[in-house]
């Protein structure tokens, strides 16, 4: 009866168990054997080969581009969401007219897939007929038409703007949480005090909503840092690979040049940093807990 | 402050965001609606509204397959990540055992694992299969990647059921599959349904599998059929796109906005315990 009873929970737990492993772990596996092989476009292996994927991918200029660039994207996407989202919750914080509205709205980008908004605002930035060009002079802040996916730089601009707006209604939820966890009374007792309430933003807000934002920056990072769609979509990486993140470049080694080697090296490097970004966060997490 | 000045600033203060918020919707449904001649010209309002591009985008963009293919991927995933998850979360919010931690961080980790990371490995072991431009095989691949988001949202909900009722039920002489399925299934079911939800969203949306995997036009969902609409095309008839994009957007939104406040409660407490 006992050997029963213990049995249970693993019975339980048995089928996530083995459906997730074959089919996330067991990709793993084939991503270590393709990368560490020389392999030729059908996937077929030809043998072991001293690392040469990875040192081709080191040679390569454009993949140190798209590491440096997805560094980039990842600190922008993440800090713009931050500093965007801590003012945004502090608001709809407030009892105002129309907030459930607002708290509607500001959570549509969230609502849609990352697909549709990014096939939505490649046509909105088209240099020649968009909607933010005709938009823009209707309001005759512009007086030509701006080419906004024609240059990597301006497009690589507006991708980070895309994400900003997509990542922030996540974010700000995250925070809404943290400040309807602080004690009104907090507040009561400091504005007896005579404390500002820039003064309790500082000693009371911030202090307290600080495991809140650990916990938003750690898994923003880590959804922004895979986020492939918006920068596939608009431009696939181009004009000439100058919007190339690590996940468009992979994708491009992997299914359009056919260098599945050099992909799955990509893959395991980018596994080896989502490692780290994950210890960070359980750590962060258990020390939430603690608190 | 009055209430009402308060509401004035949060609004002015909220602004740019609720625009940019509301364009992309206001591009998808203007150029929806746009004769044919007009959208491309740089002008905002249409001179009358064609309701009927919704009707030719159907046909056109092939939309019913597509929204077939999204369905069945979407049901597929799931059905299946919820029928595995509730054991699953079960076990975890009701017995001790050795290696409950462990089970935690495999679900962290296979979380963290993103599709687009382990696609050319996975794109390998389906055509090994050949598998490859099979649409239920998708659906399955997309009921792994949910396991451990449906587990975590299961869980902490069914933590939060107390466990007097369950012992009740054994005192009256039930055995622990009756009450289960008596006593503690009824009390869940609302979680269920909000995470069910949620997970078909997510498979709905999902990118990069879909593209990698689907092949042929018959078999892809909708996010790859809008997409190679656009995709490499020297001519793109964008207020088919549009109509296309806001039908497949709309009833996703609607449900997703309503529902988003219980999502992030198992996304931040799922992920710590």
């Amino acid at each position: 009866m006992t050997s029963r009873q213990t049995a249970i929970p693993y019975l339980l737990i048995l089928p996530s168990l083995v459906l997730a492993a074959a089919i996330i772990f067991w990709p793993v596996g084939s991503l270590i054997e393709i990368a560490t092989n020389d392999v030729n476009r059908f996937g077929q292996l030809k043998g072991w080969n001293d690392f040469a994927n990875f040192s081709a991918l080191f040679a390569n200029a454009d993949f140190i581009q798209a590491l440096w660039r997805t560094g980039l994207w990842t600190v922008l996407v993440v800090g713009g969401a931050l500093l965007v989202s801590v003012p945004v919750a502090l608001i709809l914080n407030e009892d105002f007219y129309g907030r459930d509205i607002a708290r509607v709205i500001l959570m549509l980008p969230w609502a849609v897939s990352l697909t549709m908004t990014a096939v939505v605002w490649r046509w909105a930035l088209n240099g020649e007929s968009g909607m933010l060009n005709s938009a823009l002079m209707g309001l005759g802040i512009i007086s030509e038409n701006v080419q906004w996916l024609a240059s990597g730089d301006l497009a690589f601009a507006m991708q980070v703007l895309i994400g900003i707006l997509v990542t922030v209604p996540f974010t700000t939820t995250i925070f809404l949480g943290g400040l309807s966890s602080i004690p009104q009374d907090l507040y009561e007792a400091s504005a007896l005090e005579g404390a500002s309430r820039l003064q309790q933003f500082r000693h009371i807000t911030l202090p307290l909503l600080k495991p809140f934002i650990n916990i938003a920056l750690v898994l923003n990072t880590i959804y922004v840092f895979n986020s492939f769609p918006i920068i596939w979509v608009t431009t696939q990486g181009g004009p000439a690979n100058s919007t190339d993140i690590l996940v468009t470049h992979l994708y491009k080694l992997g299914f359009r040049i056919g260098k599945l080697g050099e992909a799955s090296a990509v893959s395991l490097i980018m596994l080896a940093i989502l490692l780290i970004f994950t210890i960070i966060y359980v750590r962060l997490a258990m020390k939430e807990r603690e608190a | 402050m009055s209430k009402l000045k308060r509401s004035i600033i949060a609004w002015a203060l909220l602004s740019p965001l609720v625009v940019l918020s509301l364009f992309p919707f206001a591009v998808m449904f203007i150029t929806a609606v746009k004769p044919q001649a007009e959208v491309l010209n740089p002008t905002w309002w249409p001179s009358e509204i064609r309701w009927r591009n919704f009707i030719d985008m159907w046909t056109v963009t092939n939309f019913g397959r597509a929204l077939f293919n999204s369905l069945y991927t979407s049901l597929i995933a799931t059905i299946g990540a919820i029928l595995v998850s509730i054991p699953a979360a079960y076990a975890l919010s009701r017995f001790r055992f050795r290696g409950r931690g462990a089970f935690n961080q495999f679900l962290l980790i296979s979380q963290m694992l993103s599709p687009i990371v382990l696609v050319v490995g996975l794109f390998r072991l389906i055509a090994a299969l050949g598998l490859v431009d099979n649409v239920p095989t998708v659906g399955v691949i997309y009921m792994a990647f949910n396991i451990a988001f449906t587990v975590w949202m299961l869980q902490s909900y069914f933590a939060t059921i107390p466990k007097d009722l369950e012992e009740a039920a054994w005192m009256e002489g039930a055995s622990r599959g009756q009450t289960l399925v008596k006593v503690f299934l009824p009390l869940v079911t609302p979680a269920i349904a909000v995470t069910a939800i949620f997970t078909f969203i997510n498979a709905w949306n999902e990118f990069v599998i879909a593209l990698t995997l689907l092949r042929r036009q018959e078999s892809y969902t909708l996010p790859i059929q809008v997409f190679s609409l656009v995709a490499g095309r020297y001519t793109v008839e964008w207020h088919h796109v549009m109509a296309a994009t806001l039908v497949a957007t709309i009833p996703v939104a609607i449900l997703f906005a309503w529902l988003q406040r219980y999502l992030v409660r198992g996304l931040s407490l799922g992920a710590v315990k």
